[in-house]
């Protein structure tokens, strides 16, 4: 069985382009445009990682990974986003998350952290 | 004998009478003329006197010409070169000059070496014509040394109406020029500030829309890459320059988001009420200018912040000036009211209230987004640029309408902590 990937990023090309990629490295991956469409869908309690970006509207990346632990759910979280911040990858290990990748993401990247996450 | 008795009795009566008479007429003649001269000591006197006060009211005239802080000069105009015959004591020492170096000296002749600019044509002409002259004028002192001076010669005429001399006043006014200038160009700094934070607030949000593209092109490369693995050398070369390009790119956007992340505030201990001073001081010409008033209700008693002076400048400058655009030409939208107050023991509260036009509803909520305007040439970073300091203060920027007329502009910010400072 494939591993289920989830994006969360409000812009739509960053969503679909990711998730083509990441279909050729063998994963079922579902997009959503805000953290608020993710947390109210109903399919996404399969095991698999969250990709989150950070500066959405609404609900922005460090809410919703505060809201997906505080919802008991064992969805490893990756951070993405344009913005390099001296802090980030810390500040995402913090708060729970297992990365912090900046965009322009490499696929090859982005699936070894993904690999190495659920291997574990 | 009897007659001869009678002859010597009158005669000695006539002589009675003329010495009656010439004693009458002499004391008569006495009291007249003692009169007269009572008369004339009093004439005498009362010239004395009329005399004495001339004379002193031309000493304290001269005293006063003497004393007074502006320059005074009087001017010949009989003769034709308009020599100076005068110049107070304060002239010399607004000058430089000494009393020979000037007087006597033609004034146009003197003037001509002096200043600059075409003031003394216009002094001339005005002065050959019999009329006064007033005008604000940099002059240069003996040493070179600049001042500004601000210039009135007015023609003294006689009882029939020649005009016999110009006396000309000089007041120095190079300190308020002085004040004048260094307002200007704090708001120029200002202004210039404001126009870099724009700038670099426009180029951030530029940067962040243009690099998501950037990265989802990356992804799709990739994914073709990938989806060619092994096949298509030519293909798979061309989408590797691809990758190479669209990283290229990337890091341009990210070095520029760096550079324009250095610009990092500076945060001290401000008292609010002094800032909102100094910043509306930089805008009273351009309050006055625009008829309006400011009107200020601010708490002495206020704790003091912990925030970047400019940058709070930068806040209070766009509120006034927004205010003062949404109050136009209007004569009945004429107050512009800036509070301080303490909202509570840690907030602080700062407001401009105008009379202007309002906002319509549907804009209250888009006011502070970037790019948001409702100005033809706005390019609508202002309010959200304003948030975003206000925010990063640790305060919150919002607006709303007045029941009456116009719309307030309130924003927060904490009293300073003694653990921060």
């Amino acid at each position: 069985m494939s591993t289920n990937i989830y994006i969360v990023d409000d812009d739509e090309s960053v969503c679909r382009s990711l998730k083509i990629l990441l279909m050729t490295f063998g994963f079922e991956v579902k997009t959503f445009n805000s953290a608020q469409s993710f947390f109210e869908n109903e399919n996404v309690d399969l095991p698999g990682c969250l990709l989150l970006d950070i500066h959405m509207p609404g609900m922005d990346g460090w809410q919703a990974q505060k809201k997906n632990i505080d919802s008991g759910s064992k969805h490893p979280v990756i951070f993405i986003s344009a913005e390099k911040k001296e802090n980030a990858l810390q500040r995402a290990l913090n708060a729970g998350a297992v990365g912090y990748l900046q965009k322009p993401i490499h696929g090859q990247d982005l699936v070894s952290l993904i690999n190495s996450t659920l291997k574990k | 004998m009897k007659n001869n008795k009678t002859v010597h009795k009158q005669k000695k009566i006539k002589k009675q009478r003329i010495k009656d008479f010439t004693r009458s007429s002499l004391e008569k003649k006495i009291s007249r003329q003692s009169a007269e001269l009572k008369n004339k000591k009093g004439q005498l006197k009362e010239g004395a006197d009329r005399e004495k006060s001339a004379e002193e009211q031309i000493y304290i005239q001269t005293k006063a010409m003497e004393f007074t802080l502006d320059a005074i000069f009087i001017i010949d105009a009989i003769k034709p070169d308009f020599p100076i015959i005068y110049v107070n004591p304060s002239f010399l020492r607004i000058t430089g000059y000494s009393k020979k170096d000037v007087l006597g000296k033609g004034y146009f002749l003197l003037n001509g070496f002096d200043v600059n600019l075409s003031n003394p044509e216009e002094i001339k002409k005005n002065l050959l014509q019999g009329k006064s002259f007033h005008g604000e004028i940099l002059k240069y002192k003996r040493n070179g040394e600049k001042y500004w001076t601000l210039l009135r010669i007015a023609p003294v005429r006689d009882n029939e109406g020649v005009i016999t001399h110009y006396v000309g006043i000089k007041t120095d006014t190079t300190l308020m020029k002085q004040r004048e200038s260094e307002i200007n160009l704090q708001r120029e700094e200002l202004l210039h500030v404001t126009r870099v934070g724009k700038l670099a607030e426009f180029v951030s949000s530029l940067a962040h829309e243009i690099s998501q593209p950037l990265a989802a092109i990356l992804s799709y490369a990739e994914a073709i890459q990938r989806l060619f693995k092994g096949r298509e050398p030519q293909l798979q070369e061309i989408i590797q320059n691809i990758i190479n390009d669209d990283v290229r790119a990337s890091e341009v956007i990210q070095r520029l988001r760096e550079l324009l992340k250095k610009n990092k505030p500076a945060f001290k201990l401000l008292n609010i009420n002094d800032l909102i001073k100094d910043t509306t001081a930089l805008m009273l010409a351009h309050v006055i200018s625009k008829n309006k008033i400011i009107n200020f209700e601010l708490d002495s008693k206020l704790p003091v912040i912990l925030g970047d002076r400019v940058q709070l400048q930068q806040v209070l400058l766009n509120l006034i000036s927004n205010s003062l655009e949404a109050m136009g030409e209007r004569p009945e939208s004429r107050d512009l009211l800036i509070k301080s107050f303490l909202m509570n023991t840690k907030t602080i509260m700062v407001q401009v209230k105008d009379s202007g036009c309002g906002i319509p509803p549907e804009n209250i909520k888009k006011l502070f987004s970037h790019f948001f305007t409702s100005k033809p040439d706005g390019l609508g970073m202002g309010l959200s640029i304003s948030r975003s300091i206000v925010e990063a203060h640790g305060g919150h920027l919002e607006a709303e309408n007045n029941v009456d007329c116009g719309s307030t502009f309130s924003f927060s910010l904490p009293v300073a902590i003694k653990e921060n400072i």
